[in-house]
């Protein structure tokens, strides 16, 4: 005999009692299990995704509208020692051959064998997938290969066609002066080779979305071909290379040593006849960085800058549409100017050729008028005057007839005749007179005055650049060094222009002009593992459902144990010590917690993949809809979770059995008899500390209402009031309890009293019911108000939809003002379809979405610029949060748009040079990126520098979320070449929401406009939050079950301790339906006290809430629930009521 | 003659409880002194409610006296703590109830084995397990060691708490009321019993009844009357 031995034998003697009790610790052991390893899953399912979508790329190099060589892949393969793919990826617009089924926003990718080789096939994780598998076909011209998602949409297979329109490069970028927005895309019919599977680059994406893209790979010579760029691609992988791990800063090296001029679209060209080496773009305008560059490369460089202007006007006489070119001024060691330009040339003189000074009949003196356009944002043009004085008039010839000093405007410097030209502006063909043809044919786009570079800086100087060239001239003293030194003209040219090269290639960063690469796959795996942790989520969500287990757990060993007080009592007279027996229970105890933890973590295993299933269907808008989950168990993630079962087990007896073994053991031994008269009248004191911990919540709730002002911190101090109440409420139920107690002990006794009196019998015991239903029903009420109904208010302005009808992306860059009629009449649309119609533009650089639909953790969330007078003047939006308009702490604001303030203009605000302020939606902020109004985030923009986003303010439940919104203005600084709008929101009169929806997708087909209801945009972001609550409800649901199987158990255990005192009442004559009524009616106060003190707690909490915008408590579901429970609870209490009553009562009064 | 060890002495035990809004404390014991010695069998009788089981638990320490001192072989109880005083109820003294409190889920040996598990260190295994079998052979169980109490009769289960109460050999053996739930026969033997494991095993015993056929078995026959401790016929 051992004391195992005694354990032994109690466990199986009492194995129908431990049943229960095992039941409970694997409830609770398999919902944590589970919980976790959803977590785990979904982790491994996030970790397949991003390797399948990025394969074995470890780099890439995606500058934002800059097309490189496509050989520097090749020199940096053979640099690294790694597999490379040059990419030209273009966004596109698709359609099935008869146009049924239409795509936006697909990404069309010119590829190559090099780019297959990086694919998943090697890479993933379970090696599904054989490198034959992973082979392609090759892609010749017009075949396309589509991804499994494209296909899916456009609803076509292998072998048949589709129509891909692609966006156009240009290399100036569509929004800058002169630019052409003609010509902007290419159309194109392919034939369908091959889906192409989402394990083998199907999801190809350098963005971590879980959403599968919509891809289009076709042959990347072909593309570059049809795209108007041979030999450039705009992306370049790099893979794994041989020689170790690669890192950013090893391929930004390798950059440096192996980039070309090329590669930044710089051009270096002697001009032999000017006697210079000039640097020139295709851009037309140098990038700042790089004139920046270029210019300390050698000391004697000059820059020039050449604009077309409207008008040369000198008095009444003018000259239509010339160039004008404003010149730095140069010295040479002589002190001679090195260019037309004389070195005393003021910034208001002007120099002009004899053609203009006879076409003009102007001379030195006079006044010279130019008349030209500046470009606003949406392309508006405004015409500039800016007046010079004729300094002298330069005969046209020599440096004065230099028509390389124009650059290459497309649309005018490749025309044959002026009435040919098609530049970005509007121009009067009929001002062109026959003079002005002859001068085009004699001299082309050769200026016809010249200003000095400040001046010209001063007028046309823009974001893309204030420079179209920069000259190094021939020094004659120079020439005659090298002449002697080298001895040949050719040698010397060619040397002086590797110099030239070499010194701007040093002084250039090509960082700096957005050459730079990405540590793609490390940033993939870290949004996947800093993902939405659905392992805590999970382990949230049911929170009450461990809990009632656990309870539940605690519960029925207690009563276990109870039944057993016999024989605790028995050990303590044999000389066991209190804590002997204690360990003793609780050995048997921990061998229930054991094997119910690890029959938990089996059953756990089932629950995971029921979860699983369900977020793939029925729970599906809870990750997005996008991704399909993958079960994955960490080992140690099951260990884990079985301890935390076990020990959470081992917890919930151990505390029921900290009373146990107290209690002498005379009482113990003779508990069957009188159990009941051990119980005591509550004293005083008792119903005195339940009053005083109700007044004090109450109290407490009120000092915390009035301490906190309502307009900031509304939500905290209501959900404290709240909690405060909750306890407050079951502070109220135990003095009631014990008053009730004091009271009718006092009073005539009735059987109605009889059954108030036993409410009150074991108020512990009750006050765990009350207490477990009172949370639960706070629960269901904030559940209940904290749901979104999307079509709620849509209309205000400070709903979630900020009063927009309508929100539309376009696939391709809008570059007019579809507010105005110009804008409308580009794209044919009616004004009068449009009457009443508004839109905000906005503009988007691409990024990981960070809203709830997106399970990653983003890493560079999408950028929105927006002018934020727009939404300021509409007042639209609720703010949370902002950052204080003086230092300080945050502040919150009303939730509600009565307070009048709507900073939004907090997005003009400048910190410093290296910080922009930025809005997003409360969501998006706090649990997509995991940050709080006032932190800060870094990001990097098209040139490669580093700057922190701030954030300065929060709007409530919008269609904002997933991108960060900043200014305009900041925008267009970050990202110059990103042209033209993607986004828009659109006010336009309810009533003809549908026809304007029908109207701009129409008319923007071609731009790949999608266009949804604000409302429906704001539904599928509600859906997430909503799916979570139904989970919520859902493992609250199960939870209240246990709950009330708990009453149900509290019930029949009191009556059963009663059963002999119910036989009483029926040997004195009372009915066994008086007695069942009795029973009944004292747990039914119980019930009550639960429900009222939960539900009065959870509406004091959810209040705030519930004037939120979109707000849609469903107080009818919400009342049936609580009535539900109520019923659930009454019903659990019949049945133990039943079954404790039946058979003959009057028995056990013979046991007695 | 060599004079008797006095095992037990009770000095002045008196034992009270307060009720809620009854001013008068009602005492149970008022003054109780009594001498036992080694080897002697004692039978406490009286009315229902006199305090017989209350004075057993004082002196089995399953209860303490609210004045008084009790002495076990000259050891005031009051020095104890619980633990120690657990030990001295575990060593010193063997407890027969009414009813027999067996442990359903143990056999009859096992049962009989269960006091030895407090100090395990204190006989051997094999020591103790030896004594039970020749102690339940002695009550007549020696066929029934690996029955469940269930399987037994009332006399048999009080036979078996009987062997229990005597397993670590006490000084003392405390019964309270042992034949009350027995019928004549069944409580005959266990008088008899009891008569004989207090001859043959020296083991001191006290026990509390209303049978004057068992009292009357004890060499020493005292009486609770008002709280007071009298030789039976005698004047409180």
């Amino acid at each position: 005999m051992t004391t195992w031995t005694l354990v032994k034998r109690g466990l199986r003697f009492y194995w129908r009692t431990h049943l229960g009790v095992m039941m409970g610790a694997a409830v609770a052991a398999a919902i944590l299990v589970g919980a976790l390893v959803v977590g785990d899953s979904v982790r491994h399912s996030l970790k397949i995704l991003a390797l399948s979508r990025l394969g074995e790329v470890q780099l890439a190099l995606a500058p934002q509208n800059r097309y490189f060589r496509a050989e520097l892949a090749d020199d940096l393969a053979a640099a690294l020692n790694a597999a490379t793919a040059p990419v030209l990826v273009l966004p596109g617009i698709a359609a099935n051959s008869d146009g049924t089924a239409r795509a936006n926003r697909v990404q069309t990718l010119g590829v190559d064998e090099r780019f297959w080789d990086l694919s998943a096939g090697k890479a993933t994780l379970d090696g599904s997938l054989s490198d034959e598998e992973s082979l392609q076909p090759p892609l010749i011209q017009e075949e396309v290969f589509l991804s499994e998602r494209l296909a899916m949409q456009l609803d076509v297979r292998a072998g048949e066609e589709i129509l891909l329109r692609v966006e156009k490069p240009n290399l100036l970028s569509r929004d800058a002066p002169l630019s052409t927005d003609a010509d902007s895309s290419v159309a194109m019919r392919l034939l369908v080779k091959m889906i192409v599977s989402d394990l083998n680059f199907g999801r190809f994406s350098l963005q971590a979305n879980q959403v599968a893209p919509f891809n289009a790979f076709v042959s990347l010579q072909w593309l570059q071909k049809r795209a108007g760029i041979p030999d450039r691609a705009n992306m370049l992988l790099i893979g794994d290379s041989s020689k170790g791990k690669l890192t950013p800063a090893i391929a930004d090296e390798m950059l440096r040593r192996y980039w070309q001029l090329a590669d930044a679209d710089l051009e270096l060209r002697e001009l032999p006849e000017q006697g210079v080496v000039e640097l020139r773009t295709g851009t037309v305008f140098l990038d700042p960085p790089a004139a920046l560059a270029a210019e300390r490369a050698m000391p004697d460089a000059f820059g020039i800058l050449t604009y077309f202007v409207n008008e040369l006007r000198c008095g009444d006489r003018a000259t239509p549409y010339s160039m004008v070119a404003a010149i730095d001024k140069c010295m040479d060691d002589n002190g001679k100017s090195a260019n037309l330009i004389p070195p005393d040339m003021g910034d208001g003189e002007i120099l002009i050729n004899a053609w203009l000074a006879e076409d003009l009949q102007a001379k030195p003196g006079d006044t010279l008028e130019l008349r030209y356009f500046v470009f606003g944002p949406m392309r508006k043009l405004e015409e500039q005057t800016s007046s010079f004085r004729i300094r002298s008039v330069l005969p046209t010839e020599g440096a004065a007839a230099d028509r390389e000093l124009t650059p290459m405007f497309p649309g005018l410097s490749d025309a044959e005749n002026c009435r040919d030209w098609q530049p970005g502006i509007p121009i009067d063909l009929d001002k062109i007179r026959e003079k002005d043809e002859e001068y085009w044919d004699l001299y082309r786009g050769t200026p016809k005055a010249f200003v000095t570079l400040t001046a010209g800086q001063r007028m046309w100087g823009n974001r893309f650049g204030n420079l179209t060239a920069i000259r190094y001239p021939l020094a004659n003293y120079e020439l005659f060094q090298r002449r002697e030194r080298v001895g040949e003209n050719e040698s010397w040219k060619t040397s002086r222009l590797k110099d030239i090269e070499e010194s701007i290639k040093r002084e250039l960063n090509p960082a700096s002009i957005g050459l730079f690469f990405r540590p793609v796959r490390e940033q993939a795996l870290k949004a996947s593992a800093q993902g939405i942790d659905f392992g805590q989520l999970f382990l949230g969500l049911s929170f009450f459902l461990i809990v009632a287990a656990l309870l539940l757990t605690g519960l029925l060993f207690v009563f276990g144990v109870e039944q057993r007080a016999e024989e605790v009592g028995t050990l303590l007279a044999l000389g066991f010590p209190p804590s002997r027996v204690r360990r003793l229970l609780l050995l048997e105890g921990g061998a229930l917690a054991i094997i119910g933890g690890l029959l938990g973590t089996g059953a756990g295993v089932w629950y995971t993949k029921t979860v699983l299933y369900a977020l793939s269907t029925v729970w599906r808008n809870a990750i997005g809809g996008g991704a399909p989950l993958h079960y994955y168990a960490n080992p140690s993630t099951l260990i884990v979770g079985a301890v935390a079962g076990v020990v959470s087990a081992l917890l919930a007896i151990w505390s029921t059995l900290r009373r146990q073994g107290k209690s002498p053991a005379r009482e113990l031994l003779n508990s069957g008899a009188d159990t009941a008269s051990s119980l005591s009248m509550p004293k005083l004191a008792e119903s005195r500390f339940g009053l005083w911990v109700a007044l004090g919540a109450v109290v407490g709730t009120v000092v915390v209402l009035l301490l906190v002002d309502e307009d900031k911190g509304a939500m905290t101090a209501f959900f404290i009031s709240g909690a405060l109440l909750l306890i407050g409420g079951i502070g109220f139920s135990q003095a009631l309890l014990a008053a009730l107690a004091r009271a009718t002990a006092k009073i005539r006794l009735k059987l109605s009293n009889l059954g108030l009196r036993n409410s009150a019998r074991r108020i512990g015991r009750s006050l765990a019911t009350i207490g477990l239903l009172a949370c639960g029903s706070f629960l269901i009420i904030a559940i209940g108000a904290n749901r979104h109904n999307p079509n709620q208010d849509v209309e205000r302005r400070s709903s979630g939809t900020g009063g927009f009808a309508l929100f539309a992306e376009s696939t391709l860059p809008v570059l007019r003002d579809l507010n105005s009629d110009e804008g409308r009449e580009a794209y044919s649309i009616d004004s009068e379809d449009l009457e009443g119609v508004a839109v905000v533009p906005i503009r988007v650089h691409d990024g990981d979405d960070a809203s709830c639909l997106n399970l990653n953790r983003a890493q560079t969330p999408r950028l929105l610029g927006i002018r934020p007078e727009e939404l300021q003047a509409r007042n639209a939006f609720t703010f949370v949060k902002t950052i204080p308009i003086e230092a300080g702490h945050p502040i919150e604001y009303e939730r509600s748009a009565s307070a009048g303030e709507n900073p939004w203009l907090l997005l003009n605000r400048k910190e410093n040079d290296n910080t922009v302020t930025a809005i997003s939606d409360e969501a998006t902020i706090t649990w997509a990126l995991g940050k709080k109004v006032g932190d800060t985030l870094p990001y990097i923009d098209e040139r490669g520098n580093t700057f922190n986003i701030q954030i300065v303010g929060t709007v409530a439940n919008s269609i904002f979320q997933g991108g960060l919104l900043i200014s305009e203005d900041e925008f267009v600084t970050r990202f110059p070449s990103e042209s033209g709008y993607r986004m828009f929101l659109i006010d336009a009169p309810w009533e003809n929401v549908e026809v304007v929806s029908k109207t701009l997708s129409r008319a923007l087909q071609d731009v790949g406009m999608e266009i949804t209801p604000t409302a429906q945009r704001l539904a599928e972001f509600n859906a997430v939050q909503n799916t979570y609550l139904s989970i919520f409800q859902l493992l609250g649901g199960l939870a209240l079950l246990l709950g009330s199987a708990g009453l149900g158990i509290v019930v029949l255990r009191n009556v059963m301790e009663r059963r002999s005192e119910l036989a009483l009442l029926r040997a004195v004559g009372f009915e066994r339906r008086s007695i069942r009524w009795l029973v009944l009616s004292e747990h039914c106060l119980l019930l009550l006290l639960g429900l009222a003190s939960g539900a009065v707690a959870g509406l004091v909490a959810v209040l705030p809430a519930l004037r939120s915008p979109g707000a849609d408590v469903p107080y009818v579901s919400l009342t049936m629930t609580l009535l539900a429970v109520f019923s659930s609870g009454a019903l659990w209490t019949w049945i133990a009521t039943m079954f404790a009553t039946r058979g003959p009562l009057l028995a056990a009064l013979r046991n007695e | 003659m060599m004079s008797k060890t006095v095992i037990l002495e009770l000095i002045n035990i008196a034992k009270c409880y307060d009720f809620p809004d009854v001013t008068e404390t009602h005492y149970v014991l008022r003054d109780v002194t009594l001498q036992v010695t080694a080897g002697e069998s004692v039978a406490i009788v009286g009315p229902s409610g006199s305090g017989k089981s209350t004075l057993l638990n004082i002196i089995g320490t399953l209860d303490s006296p609210t004045s008084g001192r009790v002495l076990l072989e000259g050891e005031d109880f009051s020095k104890f703590n619980d633990k120690e005083l657990a030990t001295i109820r575990n060593r010193e003294i063997g407890f027969v109830f009414q009813l027999h409190h067996l442990l359903p889920q143990c056999t009859v040996l096992e049962n009989v084995l269960v006091p030895t598990l407090v100090n395990a260190n204190r006989f051997s295994k094999k020591e103790t397990e030896t004594r039970a079998r020749r102690l339940l052979e002695r009550v007549g169980l020696e066929w029934r060691l690996s029955h469940r109490p269930g399987q037994l009769s009332g006399g048999e289960r009080q036979r078996v708490a009987v062997v229990r109460a005597l397993i670590n050999n006490p000084k003392l053996l405390l019964a309270d009321e042992p034949t009350g739930s027995l019928d004549r026969a069944a409580a005959d033997n266990l008088a008899q019993i009891l008569v004989e494991l207090n001859r043959e095993e020296g083991v001191t015993i006290i026990l509390v009844t209303h049978s004057l056929n068992l009292a009357e078995r004890m060499e020493r026959v005292l009486e609770l009357r008002d709280g007071i401790l009298v030789p039976q016929g005698g004047r409180a």
